[in-house]
């Protein structure tokens, strides 16, 4: 279990990470959400060690991170950069050797991942050669080359084309389903909801939503009902006592209840003012909870 | 993994990463082609000794013979040319085609005569006119041609140890050129390797698995490793051009300054790698490096001059002085070394100096190396990256 207890950082007056607490279970992917300047990267770096903690410290089951065990992570920092001038292969068999592998394992490790990624272009060529997207990927595959036991990667998916974007999401399942946690952070919500077991919502330095997608839409009291109704009066259903019409376009409404149980009544004041073809409550996408959140 | 894995595995990157830059191969090149240059061209210069044509006014051949016996007693090359009167002998001058012409008793010149040749054309006309007269005394002048032939007198040099001490001082001269431009031509290196991590950002990723001092050591040593390479190989070549050049006398001095030399590498280049790399972690892009540097290199190039004024006066006070002080005893140093004038004690005293020196910029160094590591943007100031750390 990769533990962030009470990890609260300062920069002279300004609070960047707040009393920031949040665990993630092994073989668990967990999307890290917040705007920009929220604190995703600060919590990453000091679980890395590259940013002191003011308070609080991260943890792996149960010990706190220290280098030797900061060498099983796989980092992917949100600032790429690998050196430009060294070649791919050699480059990666370098990050795994520093990772404590020998030069045949690192190598080894390279190969396959590098052709998993889709990184089409020769091994052999200096970094700087290749496209942008390529060497997205290879920095992916530097986070992955030393198979580390936990995976931190700061917006892995930004940059990539939906084949890259596959390809990365293919990987990170198989490393999560091997039981390594996965913590990354993505602006990309859909990507997020798709993926992750758990997500973690961070405003101005403290976590303001945390649980699994549907967790989160539980816990969503207002939940909104879509009906679709032709040949339909309108405003019929602000006639309707206790629901509050959200928006209306043409004979689709989007309805507020104040309370769901009420439900059979909305649909039945449907059903007397014309055919319906639609009636359903719409779950939030996790886009809107994120907005939610960070409003609240 | 141990730190002397890491820091191995860091030095050995950089000089894979040099191996296979073109620049640096071909500044090896550039190096070994002056050091080997500069064995062998005061022999191209010193050693072909250089003809004189001198014209002649007339038909005298007995002068001609004459001029001919004392050029080549006294080691001159000298051709003679036969004009047939003044006028073409002037303008032979006039054209350069002749240094001197002899027209009976005048030399005609350009503007002056060489006072070697002078010599020459008056002992030869002096001898002429010794035999004309003794001839006309009545004297056969096989004799006198014989009473005239003098072998010239034995050199015999009290101070023997004058030339093996020019030489000497030549080779530490030699050795502070190479020292300086290896010292800024590999502290360069790791300045640039410095700002390279950063700028590209690689360092991130680098930190997040080992600390700063391994990265730091790793560059150093890795760089310095080459530079040692470089200086080995620039010491092997240039002794090897001067032995087959015949240009030393005495290869042992030549391999005692050049231990020196190689000694004082490690020690000064330990120390400016350091302050280098330090510098360069302050900025983010190549194009601010100069800026940092520039003090430091400043303090390289008043050692060099200080050294330059050493290798001529190797006791002065001045010399004696700097060869004591931290960053400039390992220009300095070896220069007197050289010069055969250091006590041991000095050389202990400047040992211990500048290692002092190196143990104190390594743990300031390091901590603002570490704690400027990781922000970019502008220039950072040495008490925010203290702060940092």
């Amino acid at each position: 279990m990769l533990e962030f207890d009470s990890v609260t950082k300062s920069y002279g007056g300004t609070v960047v990470l707040d009393d920031l607490s949040f665990a993630i279970q092994s073989g668990q992917m967990f999307g890290f959400c917040g705007a920009n300047g929220a604190g995703k990267t600060t919590a990453m770096r000091i679980a890395l060690g590259l940013v002191r903690a003011c308070r609080g410290e991260v943890r792996w089951n149960g010990r706190t991170i220290d280098l030797e065990m900061r060498r099983r992570i796989g980092y992917m920092p949100e600032e790429r950069g690998l050196y430009p001038k060294m070649r791919v292969l050699d480059q990666l068999t370098y990050f795994g050797m520093l990772h404590g592998m020998t030069k045949t394992a690192a190598h080894d490790s390279a190969l396959p991942l590098i052709d998993r990624l889709g990184v089409n272009q020769r091994t052999g060529e200096a970094l700087e050669k290749l496209s942008l997207g390529n060497q997205q990927k290879v920095q992916l595959a530097a986070a992955l080359v030393h198979m580390p036991e936990v995976l931190i990667l700061d917006e892995p998916f930004s940059g990539l084309d939906p084949v890259g974007v596959d390809a990365l999401a293919d990987v990170l399942l198989e490393r999560c389903r091997a039981g390594v946690p996965v913590v990354f952070s993505s602006h990309q919500l859909d990507l997020v909801e798709r993926l992750c077991d758990s997500v973690g919502i961070i405003n101005g330095g403290r976590m303001v939503a945390q649980g699994s997608v549907n967790e989160l839409r539980e816990r969503e009291g207002n939940r909104q009902l879509r009906v679709v109704v032709l040949d339909a009066s309108p405003g019929w259903a602000a006639q309707v006592r206790g629901v509050h019409v959200l928006s209306q376009q043409g004979s689709e409404v989007l309805l507020e209840l104040d309370d769901p149980a009420r439900d059979q009544e909305v649909l039945a004041a449907a059903q007397r003012t014309g055919r319906v073809q639609h009636f359903s409550w719409r779950a939030p996408t996790l886009t809107e909870l994120f907005r939610e959140a960070v409003a609240a | 993994m141990t730190s002397r894995t890491v820091v191995w595995l860091v030095a050995r990157r950089e000089i894979t990463a040099k191996l296979r830059d073109k620049g640096f191969l071909l500044s090896t090149a550039f190096i070994l082609a002056l050091i080997v240059g500069s064995a062998v061209l005061p022999v191209a210069f010193s050693g072909g000794s250089s003809t004189y044509d001198v014209g002649v006014v007339g038909n005298t051949g007995q002068l001609e013979a004459a001029v001919l016996a004392q050029a080549d007693a006294g080691g001159l090359d000298v051709e003679l040319r036969a004009y047939d009167d003044t006028d073409a002998a002037k303008s032979a001058v006039a054209a350069e085609q002749v240094v001197a012409a002899i027209d009976g008793g005048q030399v005609v010149v350009d503007s002056s005569l060489d006072p070697a040749l002078e010599r020459v054309l008056n002992a030869a006309a002096g001898m002429l006119v010794a035999q004309e007269r003794l001839a006309e005394a009545g004297i056969d002048p096989a004799e006198v041609a014989e009473a005239l032939s003098v072998p010239p007198l034995e050199v015999v040099p009290l101070d023997t140890d004058a030339e093996r001490n020019a030489q000497r001082q030549f080779i530490a001269f030699l050795g502070v050129v190479v020292l300086y431009g290896l010292m800024i031509l590999i502290g360069q290196y790791v300045a640039m390797g410095v700002v390279e991590e950063k700028s590209s950002r690689v360092v991130e990723l680098l930190l997040s698995t080992i600390k700063p001092w391994q990265l730091l050591a790793g560059k150093v040593i890795g760089l310095g490793l080459l530079g040692l390479a470089q200086l080995l190989l620039i010491c092997v070549a240039g002794l090897a051009a001067a032995i087959a050049f015949d240009v030393l006398a005495v290869p042992g001095d030549a391999i005692g300054a050049m231990a020196h030399v190689i000694g004082w590498f490690i020690l000064g280049y330990a120390l400016y790698a350091a302050l280098f790399a330090t510098g360069a972690a302050l900025v983010s892009r190549q194009e601010d490096l100069q800026t940092v540097l520039m003090p430091l290199i400043g303090i390289l190039v008043a050692a060099f001059v200080v050294a330059i004024q050493a290798a001529q006066n190797p006791d002065g006070v001045l010399a004696r002085i700097t060869s004591l002080v931290p960053a400039l005893s390992p220009m300095v140093m070896p220069v007197r070394s050289a010069a055969g004038a250091v006590a041991w004690w000095e050389l202990v005293l400047a040992v211990v100096l500048n290692l002092v020196a190196i143990a104190l910029v390594i743990r300031l160094g390091g901590r603002v190396y570490a704690g400027a590591l990781l922000r970019t943007g502008g220039k950072v100031k040495i008490k925010d990256a203290l702060a940092g750390s």
